[in-house]
Protein backbone atom coordinates (compact mmCIF):
# COMPACT_ATOMS: atom_id res chain seq x y z
CA UNK A 1 0.00 0.00 0.00
CA UNK A 2 1.44 3.35 -0.90
CA UNK A 3 1.71 6.31 1.46
CA UNK A 4 -0.32 9.34 1.34
CA UNK A 5 2.84 11.01 0.53
CA UNK A 6 3.53 9.39 -2.81
CA UNK A 7 0.10 9.42 -4.03
CA UNK A 8 -0.12 13.77 -3.73
CA UNK A 9 3.04 13.28 -6.22
CA UNK A 10 1.83 11.30 -7.86
CA UNK A 11 -1.78 13.00 -8.22
CA UNK A 12 0.57 15.91 -9.08
CA UNK A 13 2.13 14.27 -11.75
CA UNK A 14 -1.04 13.35 -13.33
CA UNK A 15 -2.57 16.67 -13.19
CA UNK A 16 0.58 17.87 -15.17
CA UNK A 17 -0.82 14.98 -18.00
CA UNK A 18 -4.40 14.42 -18.57
CA UNK A 19 -3.74 12.40 -21.07
CA UNK A 20 -2.55 9.84 -18.53
CA UNK A 21 -5.06 8.15 -15.93
CA UNK A 22 -2.30 5.68 -13.90
CA UNK A 23 1.35 5.88 -13.28
CA UNK A 24 3.07 2.76 -12.63
CA UNK A 25 5.42 2.92 -9.61
CA UNK A 26 8.70 1.78 -11.94
CA UNK A 27 7.56 4.10 -14.48
CA UNK A 28 11.01 6.27 -15.42
CA UNK A 29 10.04 9.61 -14.80
CA UNK A 30 12.66 11.56 -16.59
CA UNK A 31 13.31 9.26 -19.76
CA UNK A 32 9.60 9.41 -20.61
CA UNK A 33 9.90 12.68 -20.21
CA UNK A 34 7.03 13.37 -17.87
CA UNK A 35 9.30 15.05 -15.88
CA UNK A 36 11.27 17.89 -17.36
CA UNK A 37 14.39 19.76 -16.15
CA UNK A 38 11.86 22.76 -15.61
CA UNK A 39 9.46 20.43 -14.04
CA UNK A 40 11.92 18.93 -11.68
CA UNK A 41 12.17 22.09 -9.69
CA UNK A 42 8.17 21.84 -8.98
CA UNK A 43 8.68 18.33 -8.32
CA UNK A 44 11.04 18.32 -5.72
CA UNK A 45 9.24 21.57 -4.21
CA UNK A 46 6.20 18.81 -4.69
CA UNK A 47 8.27 16.21 -2.77
CA UNK A 48 9.24 18.63 0.17
CA UNK A 49 5.64 19.64 1.04
CA UNK A 50 4.32 16.14 0.69
CA UNK A 51 7.20 14.89 2.75
CA UNK A 52 7.36 17.37 5.42
CA UNK A 53 11.49 17.72 4.43
CA UNK A 54 13.91 20.35 2.74
CA UNK A 55 16.10 19.16 -0.08
CA UNK A 56 19.56 20.66 -0.81
CA UNK A 57 18.84 20.97 -4.48
CA UNK A 58 22.72 21.19 -5.15
CA UNK A 59 23.58 17.85 -3.40
CA UNK A 60 20.65 15.94 -5.30
CA UNK A 61 20.78 12.20 -6.13
CA UNK A 62 18.62 11.73 -9.50
CA UNK A 63 18.68 8.27 -8.86
CA UNK A 64 16.04 9.36 -6.25
CA UNK A 65 13.74 11.09 -8.26
CA UNK A 66 13.81 8.43 -11.32
CA UNK A 67 10.78 6.75 -10.58
CA UNK A 68 7.88 6.97 -7.83
CA UNK A 69 8.99 3.83 -6.36
CA UNK A 70 12.64 5.40 -5.39
CA UNK A 71 11.18 8.88 -4.43
CA UNK A 72 8.90 6.37 -1.97
CA UNK A 73 12.08 4.88 -0.85
CA UNK A 74 14.61 8.23 -0.37
CA UNK A 75 11.49 10.66 0.91
CA UNK A 76 8.67 8.50 2.28
CA UNK A 77 9.76 5.13 3.38
CA UNK B 1 42.84 23.51 -30.46
CA UNK B 2 40.09 24.85 -29.25
CA UNK B 3 36.77 23.33 -29.95
CA UNK B 4 33.15 25.41 -30.39
CA UNK B 5 30.44 24.61 -28.38
CA UNK B 6 26.59 25.36 -28.44
CA UNK B 7 23.66 25.08 -26.95
CA UNK B 8 20.13 25.93 -27.49
CA UNK B 9 16.44 26.06 -25.39
CA UNK B 10 12.59 26.51 -26.16
CA UNK B 11 10.66 28.01 -23.53
CA UNK B 12 7.06 28.58 -23.69
CA UNK B 13 6.21 31.63 -22.55
CA UNK B 14 2.90 29.51 -20.80
CA UNK B 15 5.36 27.91 -18.51
CA UNK B 16 6.11 30.80 -16.86
CA UNK B 17 2.38 31.66 -16.08
CA UNK B 18 2.61 28.80 -14.48
CA UNK B 19 5.61 29.15 -11.93
CA UNK B 20 3.77 32.50 -10.96
CA UNK B 21 0.80 30.85 -9.96
CA UNK B 22 0.14 32.06 -5.83
CA UNK B 23 -0.88 28.12 -5.69
CA UNK B 24 2.32 26.83 -6.02
CA UNK B 25 4.32 28.94 -3.61
CA UNK B 26 6.93 31.32 -4.48
CA UNK B 27 8.83 28.58 -6.71
CA UNK B 28 10.27 31.72 -9.25
CA UNK B 29 12.69 32.15 -6.71
CA UNK B 30 14.28 28.38 -6.63
CA UNK B 31 15.17 29.08 -10.59
CA UNK B 32 16.44 32.87 -10.58
CA UNK B 33 18.32 34.64 -8.58
CA UNK B 34 17.45 37.85 -6.06
CA UNK B 35 18.98 40.46 -8.83
CA UNK B 36 17.92 38.32 -11.73
CA UNK B 37 14.48 39.00 -10.59
CA UNK B 38 14.46 42.65 -10.44
CA UNK B 39 15.68 42.84 -13.55
CA UNK B 40 12.91 40.73 -15.03
CA UNK B 41 10.36 42.87 -14.09
CA UNK B 42 8.14 45.58 -16.53
CA UNK B 43 8.48 49.21 -16.14
CA UNK B 44 5.36 48.58 -13.52
CA UNK B 45 7.16 46.05 -11.45
CA UNK B 46 4.94 43.04 -12.55
CA UNK B 47 6.90 40.18 -13.23
CA UNK B 48 7.99 39.95 -16.94
CA UNK B 49 7.15 36.35 -18.41
CA UNK B 50 9.12 37.06 -21.94
CA UNK B 51 12.02 38.08 -20.07
CA UNK B 52 11.90 35.14 -17.18
CA UNK B 53 11.36 32.49 -20.31
CA UNK B 54 14.22 34.07 -22.01
CA UNK B 55 16.55 33.55 -18.59
CA UNK B 56 15.09 30.05 -17.56
CA UNK B 57 15.93 29.13 -21.96
CA UNK B 58 19.23 31.06 -21.57
CA UNK B 59 20.19 28.82 -18.06
CA UNK B 60 19.17 25.61 -20.25
CA UNK B 61 21.53 26.90 -23.33
CA UNK B 62 24.09 27.48 -20.91
CA UNK B 63 24.22 23.93 -19.06
CA UNK B 64 24.11 22.34 -22.42
CA UNK B 65 27.77 23.57 -22.90
CA UNK B 66 28.94 22.15 -19.31
CA UNK B 67 28.05 18.38 -20.92
CA UNK B 68 26.69 17.50 -17.29
CA UNK B 69 24.00 14.89 -18.35
CA UNK B 70 21.50 13.46 -16.33
CA UNK B 71 22.12 16.32 -13.84
CA UNK B 72 19.87 18.81 -12.54
CA UNK B 73 20.25 22.70 -14.19
CA UNK B 74 21.95 24.26 -11.14
CA UNK B 75 19.32 27.28 -12.11
CA UNK B 76 20.82 29.60 -9.66
CA UNK B 77 24.68 29.04 -10.16
CA UNK B 78 23.73 30.11 -13.85
CA UNK B 79 22.89 33.62 -13.67
CA UNK B 80 21.79 35.43 -16.58
CA UNK B 81 21.91 39.17 -16.14
CA UNK B 82 22.66 42.64 -18.19
CA UNK B 83 25.66 42.91 -19.99
CA UNK B 84 27.63 45.60 -21.52
CA UNK B 85 25.51 47.18 -24.54
CA UNK B 86 22.62 45.38 -23.22
CA UNK B 87 23.39 41.59 -24.06
CA UNK B 88 22.94 39.11 -21.74
CA UNK B 89 25.41 38.82 -19.44
CA UNK B 90 26.46 35.17 -17.93
CA UNK B 91 27.76 34.49 -14.39
CA UNK B 92 28.86 30.97 -13.29
CA UNK B 93 28.58 29.76 -9.44
CA UNK B 94 28.88 27.06 -7.01
CA UNK B 95 28.56 23.88 -8.92
CA UNK B 96 27.89 25.14 -12.58
CA UNK B 97 31.39 27.05 -12.18
CA UNK B 98 33.10 23.53 -11.14
CA UNK B 99 31.35 22.07 -14.32
CA UNK B 100 33.01 25.15 -16.67
CA UNK B 101 35.71 24.43 -15.40
CA UNK B 102 36.51 20.79 -15.41
CA UNK B 103 34.96 21.34 -19.31
CA UNK B 104 37.81 23.96 -19.69
CA UNK B 105 35.22 26.62 -20.87
CA UNK B 106 35.97 29.55 -22.33
CA UNK B 107 33.71 32.67 -22.37
CA UNK B 108 30.12 32.17 -22.86
CA UNK B 109 27.97 34.32 -25.25
CA UNK B 110 24.42 34.01 -25.06
CA UNK B 111 21.59 35.54 -27.72
CA UNK B 112 17.75 35.42 -26.62
CA UNK B 113 14.83 36.27 -28.33
CA UNK B 114 11.02 35.93 -27.73
CA UNK B 115 7.90 35.65 -30.17
CA UNK B 116 4.78 33.90 -30.95
CA UNK B 117 4.30 32.38 -26.88
CA UNK B 118 7.95 31.05 -26.62
CA UNK B 119 11.40 32.22 -25.56
CA UNK B 120 14.56 30.89 -27.40
CA UNK B 121 18.30 31.66 -25.92
CA UNK B 122 21.41 29.83 -27.84
CA UNK B 123 24.70 30.25 -25.94
CA UNK B 124 28.09 29.52 -27.29
CA UNK B 125 31.87 28.84 -26.03
CA UNK B 126 34.66 26.97 -26.38
CA UNK B 127 36.61 24.00 -24.92
CA UNK B 128 40.67 24.47 -24.11
CA UNK B 129 40.28 20.17 -23.65
CA UNK B 130 40.96 18.37 -26.53
CA UNK B 131 37.47 16.89 -27.90
CA UNK B 132 39.12 13.14 -27.07
CA UNK B 133 39.75 13.91 -23.62
CA UNK B 134 36.89 12.09 -21.29
CA UNK B 135 36.72 15.26 -19.76
CA UNK B 136 35.49 17.04 -22.78
CA UNK B 137 32.20 18.26 -22.47
CA UNK B 138 30.77 16.50 -25.07
CA UNK B 139 32.91 13.47 -25.27
CA UNK B 140 30.35 11.32 -24.72
CA UNK B 141 27.88 12.07 -27.58
CA UNK B 142 27.35 12.98 -30.59
CA UNK B 143 25.06 15.91 -30.51
CA UNK B 144 24.21 18.65 -28.29
CA UNK B 145 23.26 17.20 -24.57
CA UNK B 146 19.89 18.06 -23.28
CA UNK B 147 20.04 18.94 -19.68
CA UNK B 148 18.43 16.83 -16.97
CA UNK B 149 16.04 14.97 -18.06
Amino acid sequence: MSSAGIDKVRDWILGRHPERTELAADVDLIESRLVDSLAFVELVYTIEDAAGVEIDFDNIDIEDFQTLATIEKAFFA
Amino acid sequence: MSLPLIGVDLVPISRVGELLDPGIGPLLRKYLSAEELTVSRTPDGAPDQARIAGRLAAKEAVFKLLGAVGRPVPWQGIEVLRGPGGRPGIRLSGRAAELARDAGLGPIDVSISHDAGFAIAVATSSSALPATSPDHPHSQQSATPKGMP
